[in-house]
C-alpha cells in the first residue's frame, strides 16, 4: 500500500518536473504541492464478497469481517468528509435467465469509519443508509478507513449462479 | 462491463479485487473568470484500468441539527443562486486512466452574460470504477455466490470568481459542553461578502493560569450560516474553570494562498465550568 499512500505527491512531482531541483522526497515535493494543490485520493481496497451462501438462509458479512468492502481515503489533514451511499435493494444473476434477483439488506451498524489507521474493530459504526461525516488523520497520517458489510436473503428457490449488484460510495470533500 | 464479460471474470476465478481508485488533484479548483478555463488531473497509481465519468451539481457545506458537515445538494436553484453547475463544463465526461498513466480533464466557464461580480459555486463529481467483480471460485453452477462491486464518487468544489471577490465571517453562539472524555464545541458561523469564507477554525482549552490542555484546528468552509460541531479530548479533566479559545483564519495549508480569499481573523472566547 506504500504506492498508494505517496501517490498523490507522486502525482503532483511527476506533473510539476522542475529541471535543477533535486527531486527527492524533500522540500520539492512540497513546493509544488503549494502550487498544483494538494490531491484527494479514494481507494477501494476490497469488495463486499459474501462467497458461496446456502439456499434459504440470510447470510450477513459485518463490516468486521474479511468479505467487507473498505475503503482508503487520503487527503488534507484534519479535512472533513461526508460518505453516502447508494445501496442496491436486489442483487441479479448474470448467469441465469433474467428476472432471478436476490435481496440484500444492510442495517444500523453495516458500515464503519476510522480515523488514521486500518484498524477495523476501533472504527465507529454507522447506519449506511444514513450516511456519516468523518474527518481525515493528522499530519503523519491524512487517511480514513471506511467499510461496509451487508445481509443478503436468498429464497429456498434461488437460482444457481453469480448474484451482484453495485454500491456507490460517495465522499464528499467539506 | 457488459454480462458476458463479467462472467468471465468471475469464471476465470478472480480471487481478490486489487486496489482501485484514483488520485484526484487538486481538490478545489478555482477559476478566474478572465480565463474561464481551469483542470482537474486523475492518475491512476494501480495496475488495473479506472473507468472515469465526470459531472456537476449545484450544493455546499452546510451543518445539520447535530453539528455535522455536510453536502447540501441543491437539485433546481433558483435564478438568485450563485451556481455556476449549468454553466460549468468537463473534457472529456467520460474516459479511461490506464494503469499507471495520467489524464486531464479541462473545465471550461461559459457564464450568462452580465454576471454580476462574485464568486459561484459548482460541485464536480467525479465517478470511478474498476474493472473487476470480486466473487471467489471456480466455475461451479450449482452454487449460489454473492458478490458486489465498489463504484467511488469523490465530489471537490469549484469556484468561478468574477471581478471583484470579497469574503469573511461572523462568528456567534460560542458554547461548549463537556460529553464524556471531549469537549464539544459549537459555534454558529456566517458567510460575509460575496465569495466563500475558506479558512481554518482553531480552538484552544486553556486553565487559569493560560497553560494549553486540547487543541485542535480544521479546514473550514463557509458558504452561508451554519454551526459546525467540534470535538476536543480532554481526557479526565479535573473540576474547575477553564477557557475556551475559539478563532477563524483564512489560513490554509492544503490550499495555494493566492487561492485563498484573505480576510481578518475573528476570534470569541468562553468560560467553561466542570463541576
Amino acid at each position: 500500500m506504500s504506492r498508494l499512500r505517496h501517490s498523490g505527491l507522486l502525482l503532483l512531482a511527476l506533473l510539476v518536473p522542475r529541471p535543477g531541483v533535486s527531486q527527492g522526497v524533500g522540500g520539492t515535493l512540497a513546493v509544488d504541492a503549494n502550487i498544483i494543490g494538494q490531491a484527494l485520493t479514494v481507494t477501494t481496497l476490497s469488495a463486499l464478497n459474501f462467497g458461496s451462501v446456502p439456499k434459504g438462509v440470510a447470510t450477513t458479512v459485518l463490516p468486521t469481517a474479511a468479505g467487507a468492502g473498505a475503503w482508503q481515503i487520503q487527503g488534507s489533514k484534519n479535512a472533513d468528509v461526508s460518505m453516502t451511499f447508494v445501496l442496491p435493494a436486489v442483487l441479479t444473476n448474470i448467469q441465469a435467465l433474467p428476472g432471478s434477483t436476490m435481496p440484500i439488506s444492510f442495517g444500523a451498524t453495516s458500515a464503519r469509519w476510522n480515523r488514521a489507521t486500518n484498524n477495523v474493530a476501533g472504527a465507529t459504526a454507522f447506519n449506511p443508509i444514513a450516511g456519516t461525516t468523518g474527518k481525515l488523520g493528522p499530519p503523519a497520517n491524512p487517511f480514513l478507513y471506511l467499510w461496509i458489510g451487508g445481509t443478503v436473503t436468498p429464497a429456498a428457490a434461488t437460482k444457481p449462479g453469480v448474484y451482484t449488484g453495485t454500491i456507490i460510495v460517495t465522499i464528499a470533500y467539506l | 462491463m457488459k454480462a458476458a464479460g463479467l462472467a468471465l471474470v468471475l469464471l476465470s476465478g478472480a480471487t481478490r479485487l486489487a486496489a482501485q481508485g484514483v488520485v484526484i488533484a487538486p481538490h478545489a479548483v478555482f477559476i478566474d473568470a478572465r480565463t474561464r478555463s481551469g483542470a482537474v488531473l486523475l492518475y491512476n497509481p494501480n495496475t488495473d484500468p479506472v473507468e472515469v465519468a465526470v459531472s456537476f451539481f449545484f450544493g455546499y457545506p452546510a451543518t445539520d441539527s447535530a453539528g455535522r458537515i455536510v453536502v447540501d445538494s441543491i437539485r433546481h436553484p433558483d435564478s438568485t443562486s450563485v451556481s455556476a453547475a449549468a454553466w460549468i463544463q468537463a473534457f472529456p465526461r467520460r474516459l479511461t486512466v490506464p494503469p499507471l498513466e495520467r489524464q486531464t480533464v479541462r473545465l471550461l466557464a461559459t457564464p450568462p452574460p452580465g454576471l454580476a461580480d462574485g464568486e459561484y459555486w459548482a460541485r464536480l463529481v467525479i465517478s470511478a470504477k474498476g474493472g473487476q467483480l470480486p466473487v471467489t471460485g471456480v466455475a461451479d453452477t450449482a452454487r449460489v455466490k454473492v458478490g458486489l462491486t465498489l463504484e467511488v464518487r469523490t465530489i471537490i468544489g469549484v469556484y468561478y470568481r468574477k471581478g471583484a471577490v470579497h469574503t469573511g465571517v461572523a462568528l456567534s453562539r460560542l458554547r461548549t459542553a463537556v460529553v464524556g472524555d471531549s469537549l464539544a464545541v459549537w459555534a454558529r458561523v456566517t458567510q460575509q461578502g460575496n465569495a466563500a469564507y475558506i479558512g481554518t477554525a482553531h480552538a484552544v482549552l486553556t486553565d487559569s493560569t493560560g497553560r494549553t490542555l486540547s487543541e485542535m484546528k480544521a479546514p473550514i468552509g463557509v458558504y452561508y450560516t451554519m454551526e459546525p460541531r467540534y470535538a476536543l479530548a480532554i481526557g479526565a479533566l479535573a473540576p474547575g474553570r477553564y477557557r475556551l479559545r475559539f478563532d477563524l483564519s483564512t489560513g490554509r495549508e492544503d490550499l495555494a494562498p493566492e487561492l485563498v480569499l484573505p480576510s481578518p481573523p475573528v476570534r470569541d472566547s468562553v468560560e467553561v465550568r466542570v463541576p
